[in-house]
């Protein structure tokens, strides 16, 4: 696992079914980012983890850019690059780069 | 600003900026009046009533479409996730916000997350036909 302030987050809510769909995905990228250099994606839930949903909310400004204008989830941010993606149409190449950047 | 107005003939509530001209329940021309919270909160009689189940979720998502350019999402087994997801956010924080948002802490700037929110403004309903979550889709 990355020190805080070099993580690959992925915020996640148990109830959004597009978290669902994208969670097998994360899965994959972050076994091979692990096997690659040990930096795994790690998982934050955030409606039912007020710590998790205040972190969430710390990176509120790139966040909120990269979903259209307010926070949501799926969303992934990458604590080296301050760079984040955000909703359903997150691709596996699309996250591979957001990692590897 | 918003405030509350209430009918003097049948006691109907009205949160608003202004008064409305003709009561929707009614039908009294200039009817209302201004009044504060304490009062408002003592006509609004609770029935009991609550939005409490899937079923009734669904019931109100599909009346809200009912005649607009846009009808709620064919993928029944999706839509009963986040009606659950917003049932949940009501038990654990007071609102029905949407599943697939987060609340900033700021109440008013969260209030713009309880479903159905205003997705005609999103981006993504433009581009792509669904509001954020996906429980409301263009019609064909």
């Amino acid at each position: 696992m990355s020190e805080a302030g070099d993580r690959l987050i992925f915020f996640w809510g148990r109830e959004c079914p597009h978290c669902a769909k994208l969670h097998p995905i994360v899965t994959e990228v972050s076994e091979e980012l692990a096997k690659e250099d040990g930096r795994g994606i790690e998982e934050m839930e955030v409606w039912h983890s007020e710590e998790n949903a205040k972190l969430m909310r710390s990176y509120g400004q790139v966040l909120k850019k990269a979903c259209g204008g307010s926070l949501g989830v799926p969303a992934l941010y990458n604590e080296r690059t301050k760079k984040a993606l955000c909703g359903m149409r997150t691709t596996k190449e699309q996250i591979l780069e957001w990692a590897r950047e | 600003m918003k405030k509350l107005w209430r009918c003097n003939v049948c006691n109907d509530i009205h949160y608003g900026v202004k008064a409305p001209t003709v009561c929707p329940t009614c039908g009294a021309k200039m009817a209302f009046t201004l009044i504060d919270y304490p009062e408002s909160m003592k006509v609004i009689i609770d029935d009991g009533e609550r939005l409490d189940e899937v079923d009734k979720l669904l019931e109100v998502w599909n009346k809200f479409a009912e005649g607009k350019p846009f009808k709620v999402n064919p993928d029944e087994v999706f839509v009963r996730t986040l009606a659950k997801g917003e049932l949940e956010n009501q038990k654990n924080h007071g609102l029905k916000y949407c599943p697939c948002r987060i609340t900033t802490g700021d109440r008013v700037e969260d209030l713009a997350l309880i479903c159905p929110c205003n997705f005609f403004i999103q981006p993504v309903y433009k581009e792509s036909g669904e509001c954020w979550c996906g429980l409301f889709v263009k019609r064909d």
